[in-house]
Parts: C-alpha cells; structure tokens; sequence
C-alpha cells in the first residue's frame, strides 16, 4: 500500500528548449519530440502500460532528480564537460549556439516512484525555470507561455 | 536519468488539493453602469 499526501513533491530536472509550430517549448530531454504543454499537466505514457505509467519494475514515467546538483552533472555528462583543468567543472557548461537547455524545479503528483536519488512520476508541471543559452527574450516568451518563473542564467 | 537503483523504489500516492498548473486569472465582467430612468 502506498503514502498519500497531498503536497506535490518539487524535483528538479532538465529540458530542451526548441521550437514548435513557431513558439519555443519545453522538450523532453531524453525523448526527442516529446514537448511539455503549457498551461496543463503533462502525463506520462507508456508503449506497454499506456496511462498507467509509472509502473513498478519498470522504467516509465515522467523522471526528476531529488536535487538541483544531481540535474547539473547530468547536464555536465551531456556537454561532456566534467573537468576543468583536471578539477571538477564547478561553473554550467557551455552549451552549443542556439541550443538552449533549461534546468529547472518541477512540481510531481498523481502515481509517484520515489528512488534514493529521485522520482518517476505520473503528472508534472514547471515549477521555476533558470534558462541555460537563451536570452531575455527567450525567457519572456517561456514566461509567458507555461506561466511561471524563468531566469536567464 | 539516473534516479538510482529499482530496489530503493517506493509508491506514493500525491492527491493535491489543486493541482499545482498555472491557470489564467479570471476576466472580470465589467459591472453594468445603472441607466437614469
């Protein structure tokens, strides 16, 4: 039998920021394709589970780590860049031009996974967004869009 | 995402009052101006 509690759990997590049918969005960043839609929760799907999703002993679901630095190192891991001078990158990677990334906290509920270093979830929204490439022109479009805070880093 | 191994995983189930989505504020409908008889 599982906990109930009524207050989201607030992970934080990683997303591409790329265009769709001419406005920028919030994309997966493991799924290619897979854009979070604004103003409303995204819910999981599953090939095998359908919206049953997160399903135990299974890998499905919507994914946030239990902390912000768990999120930056896998953003090292995907710039490749982990070393600095043979010490550990303390500052974000650089990115490439034009491929904004968006590191950010968001609020979990519904059907929960809690792992030792974060959560499958079944519904999700942005809670606070910190822009990583873009402008300040990006972050008011993304502002204005899924409603909530964005910072340009 | 690494999240950490399957055999730490537990359930919990996470009923919020309201559901934590920005929703627009609501258009107040202007009040009708009294019209002088």
């Amino acid at each position: 039998m599982s906990e109930i509690y009524t207050e989201p759990i607030v992970g934080w997590r990683l997303w591409h920021v790329r265009r769709h049918d001419g406005e920028h969005r919030l994309e997966s960043f493991t799924w290619h394709h897979v854009s979070w839609p604004a103003r409303r929760r995204f819910e999981a799907r599953c090939s095998t589970h359908g919206g049953a999703a997160p399903a135990q002993g299974h890998e499905c679901g919507i994914y946030a780590f239990r902390t912000r630095e768990l999120a930056e190192d896998l953003l090292r891991r995907y710039t490749g860049v982990r070393q600095h001078y043979g010490r550990p990158y303390q500052e974000l990677p650089p990115l490439r031009q034009g491929c904004p990334i968006a590191l950010g906290r968001v609020s979990l509920w519904g059907r929960v996974v809690a792992r030792e270093n974060g959560f499958r979830a079944q519904y999700a929204y942005p809670y606070e967004l910190f822009l990583i490439g873009g402008d300040d022109t990006l972050a008011r479009e993304l502002r204005r869009l899924y409603a909530v805070d964005v910072s340009p880093s | 995402m690494d999240i950490g191994a399957p055999e730490t995983e537990r359930e919990i189930e996470i009923a919020p009052l309201e559901e934590p989505v920005p929703v627009p504020a609501p258009v107040e409908a202007p009040a009708e101006e009294p019209v002088p008889a």
